[in-house]
């Protein structure tokens, strides 16, 4: 396996690093690639590891070009992960969305705290939206704002442009402590800016305990997806909690709707960025034809009855309650319904939502987000803080806790998910060919926001020319502005 | 003594009130350099944006049902709650109690109530079989603002209840002794005495009611985030999102320059309707 240099990453070959990245962010693999994998010996599947630690192999092509396993080299380099920087004495502010990780983050950082005397670290939680919208604006003006979590996407270019974020390229815990791959999303003109903490996977999380009662498979195409959408409703069991009044969730499956939309990434981002630019509209063939399987998806009865006020709330409850076959949105939703119903802990399993019937491109989505940045407003003093917070973050045993207390596969090397029954079923996704979220492609809030509400409405039932015909006016206008 | 206040004043509404009309002169994205526009935003959003016209049409239709509505109940109740008595009071406190929630956590509640699936609104229509015939509260585009402007109502009602018995409390007794004598029903009482001596109280009702409506940001974002479609929008909804999500800062402090001249008129009209600027009430 070629391991990428920083200088490497571009936004063009994001598809292609993803890919390889998210076999690596892999755990101890479930039973499917428990067995026969012996360095040097031949392999089947490129990309797929054995795990995450400096132990693990990797099925790559080796010199005489063939697939054999071999020994996997997860960090920017060679060396071992390296132990947390010690803090000096002083306080800051950690800011995040997360409010449902804040529990298991105090309990790292009364450990840090503890560990170190004298140096406090205090969370700040802002709910996700604000989050996104308001962050750059209150840390700008907030020195004490050191470690600031940040999104993936229109926030980090925010944040770049704005010139808010620290270089951490040569920082040791990100080069030895962090799966190179992973990096990706936070890396700008070849410079480390932000370190991704979660690897999420943005796929439908299913209960596999009904599947099996009722005798059902994952569908693996279109085709047998809808089928599957018809028999679990003559069941009277919602086959897609698709939460379409909540915006943020409602548009984790436009992630896979996207993924196979044309040939590759690139093919997607160019679609995307033309769109942005106003030279292609959403009436055109290849966004349409995204809308149009919305509008399948709802005539085949995926969706709940009034799923057009559908919440968040009612689909998670719905999922944890049995009255769901489907919760699709990611793994990031496991924590909350096994809060809703602690019996679901070992009953959820993940597949990626193929929605084309020819060769898929990509078999699921995966994503890097709550991505760990330092404030250069801040003094050297509460910077020098938030690195050894943020080594201390990074290193395995302490993202171990986080990754098993939050239900959230991690970007650190040598992590354990053992503990974890969810992480360990779900973990069979690394397996397949990956990419990175292309929701997050758009980029532009004015484009963004439309064509989200806009797919929510065509999948609650709208006519699909209306309403992308008004979509494209609201865009046209939103441009010219 | 004046200085003190003036400087507070200055700073923290005359500076930011100034500069956002500056912003409105430019486009910028809060980040980069601004750039000179002149009144382009003001005329594109005036002759272009269908849905700075949809954001508005939405707060005027908000404003006229709260303003009604909130209005006609906070005078009927403050005229049976008008005596100081035991009951009286606590009844006041009671209408009153909601106006201390938070507002996020009053369109959360309602949320829930508004749930089709799980809301106890639906529940209840279940119970007397009306389960089927349950509307989408938040999810039916032509009831959506509807609802929410309920939602309002019960928020602030107690608020001006408040309001109304103070005003009414100062209307002399004697009008309505005297009324009495001459035989007047209640209702002639109402209309003849009530009504016009409340007309001041009534212009602060109807101006803050007005205000508030415009204001309604944290209600609307609570419970629906404008959607769905757009049919919840209000024009405060619209200029956050034009800031914070398609940062275009420029574009929105010239939404909220409209917005502003606009509460100015309907504040100016409603006065005049009510004719409180003429000394003819």
């Amino acid at each position: 396996m070629k391991t990428q240099g920083t200088n490497s990453f571009s936004a063009r070959r994001v598809g292609a690093a993803a890919a390889i990245a998210f076999a690596l962010v892999a755990t101890s693999l479930p039973s499917a690639f428990a067995a026969g994998e012996v360095f040097g010996k031949k392999c089947t599947t490129e990309g797929v590891s054995t795990g995450q630690k400096t132990t693990s192999l990797i099925c790559a092509e080796g010199s005489n070009g063939k697939l054999t396993w071999q020994r996997v080299r997860l960090g920017s380099t060679k060396a071992n992960p390296v132990a947390n920087l010690t803090p000096p004495k002083g306080s800051i502010e950690f800011h995040h969305w997360r409010s449902e990780d804040k529990v298991v983050l105090q309990g790292i950082i009364d450990d840090f705290q503890a560990k170190y005397p004298g140096t406090k670290i205090t969370q700040v939680i802002t709910d996700s939206t604000n989050y996104q919208n308001l962050e750059l604006s209150k840390v700008s003006v907030n020195p004490k704002a050191a470690l600031v979590t940040i999104f993936r996407g229109q926030q980090f270019t925010d944040f770049a442009k704005a010139n808010m974020m620290v270089d951490l390229s040569n920082e040791r815990f990100v080069k030895q402590n962090v799966i190179q791959s992973a990096l990706t999303p936070g890396i700008l003109n070849g410079k480390v800016y932000a370190v991704p903490y979660q690897s999420l996977f943005n796929n439908p999380i299913y209960n596999t305990e009904m599947f099996a009662k009722n005798g059902w498979k994952t569908p693996n195409n279109w085709t047998e997806l809808l089928a599957f959408c018809k028999t679990s409703k003559a069941k009277g069991i919602i086959p897609f909690a698709w939460p379409a009044a909540t915006k943020g969730n409602a548009g984790q499956i436009m992630n896979a709707m996207m993924m196979n939309s044309d040939s590759s990434i690139d093919a997607i981002t160019k679609h995307v960025n033309d769109i942005q630019a106003g030279k292609e509209l959403v009436t055109d063939a290849w966004f349409k034809g995204i809308a149009t399987k919305y509008a399948q998806m709802n005539d085949a009865g995926c969706f709940p009855n009034n799923v057009v006020a559908y919440t968040d709330v009612a689909a998670q409850a719905d999922f944890a309650s049995g009255k769901a076959a489907i919760y699709p949105t990611g793994t990031f939703g496991m924590g909350p319904i096994k809060a809703l119903n602690p019996a679901m802990a070992g009953k959820m399993g993940i597949f990626g939502m193929i929605v084309v019937d020819s060769k898929p491109v990509y078999q699921g989505i995966t994503n890097n987000t709550f991505m760990f940045s330092i404030n250069p407003k801040s003094n050297s003093t509460d910077q020098k803080i938030a690195r050894s917070f943020m080594s201390y973050l990074l290193t395995a045993p302490v993202a171990q806790k986080y990754a098993v207390g939050t239900s959230q596969h991690v970007s650190v090397i040598n992590v354990d998910y053992a503990e974890n029954v969810d992480l360990l079923n779900t973990s069979v996704i690394m397996g397949k060919k990956l990419v990175l979220a292309p929701r997050f492609l758009f980029t532009n809030g004015a484009v963004a926001t439309p064509v989200e509400l806009a797919l929510m409405a065509i999948g609650s039932g709208k006519n699909v020319s209306e309403v992308l015909a008004d979509t494209a006016k609201q865009i046209k206008t939103a441009l010219g502005a | 003594m004046a200085l003190p206040a003036f400087a507070v004043y200055a700073s923290l509404y005359l500076y930011p009130a100034l500069t956002n009309l500056l912003y409105a002169t430019q486009r910028w994205d809060g980040i980069t350099a601004p750039e000179f526009t002149g009144f382009r935003n003001i005329t594109y959003l005036l002759t272009e944006d269908d849905l700075f016209r949809k954001a508005l049409g939405n707060n005027l239709r908000f404003m006229l049902v709260v303003v009604i509505f909130q209005t006609g109940f906070a005078l009927l109740f403050a005229t049976f709650l008008l005596k100081n008595s035991k009951t009286n009071i606590f009844l006041r406190i009671v209408f009153f109690f909601p106006t201390i929630l938070s507002s996020v956590s009053v369109g959360i509640i309602w949320t829930f109530l508004y749930d089709p699936n799980y809301g106890s609104i639906t529940a209840f229509l279940k119970t007397i079989g009306l389960g089927d015939r349950a509307p989408l509260w938040l999810g039916n585009e032509s009831l959506t603002l509807y609802s929410i402007a309920l939602t309002q109502v019960w928020f602030h009602t107690g608020q001006m209840i408040v309001i109304y018995v103070a005003g009414l409390q100062q209307i002399p007794k004697e009008l309505y002794e005297a009324a009495e004598v001459d035989g007047a029903t209640r209702w002639q009482q109402f209309k003849g005495i009530t009504w016009p001596m409340a007309l001041p109280t009534t212009a602060v009702v109807v101006a803050y009611t007005t205000i508030q409506t415009f204001k309604a940001f944290d209600l609307i974002f609570a419970m629906t985030g404008g959607g769905p479609s757009y049919a919840s929008e209000i024009l405060v909804t619209q200029i956050y999102n034009t800031a914070f999500i398609s940062q275009k800062f420029g574009y929105a402090s010239a939404q909220s320059v409209v917005l502003v001249v606009l509460v100015l008129f309907i504040t100016w009209l409603q006065r005049k309707t009510l004719r409180l600027n003429d000394g003819t009430k």
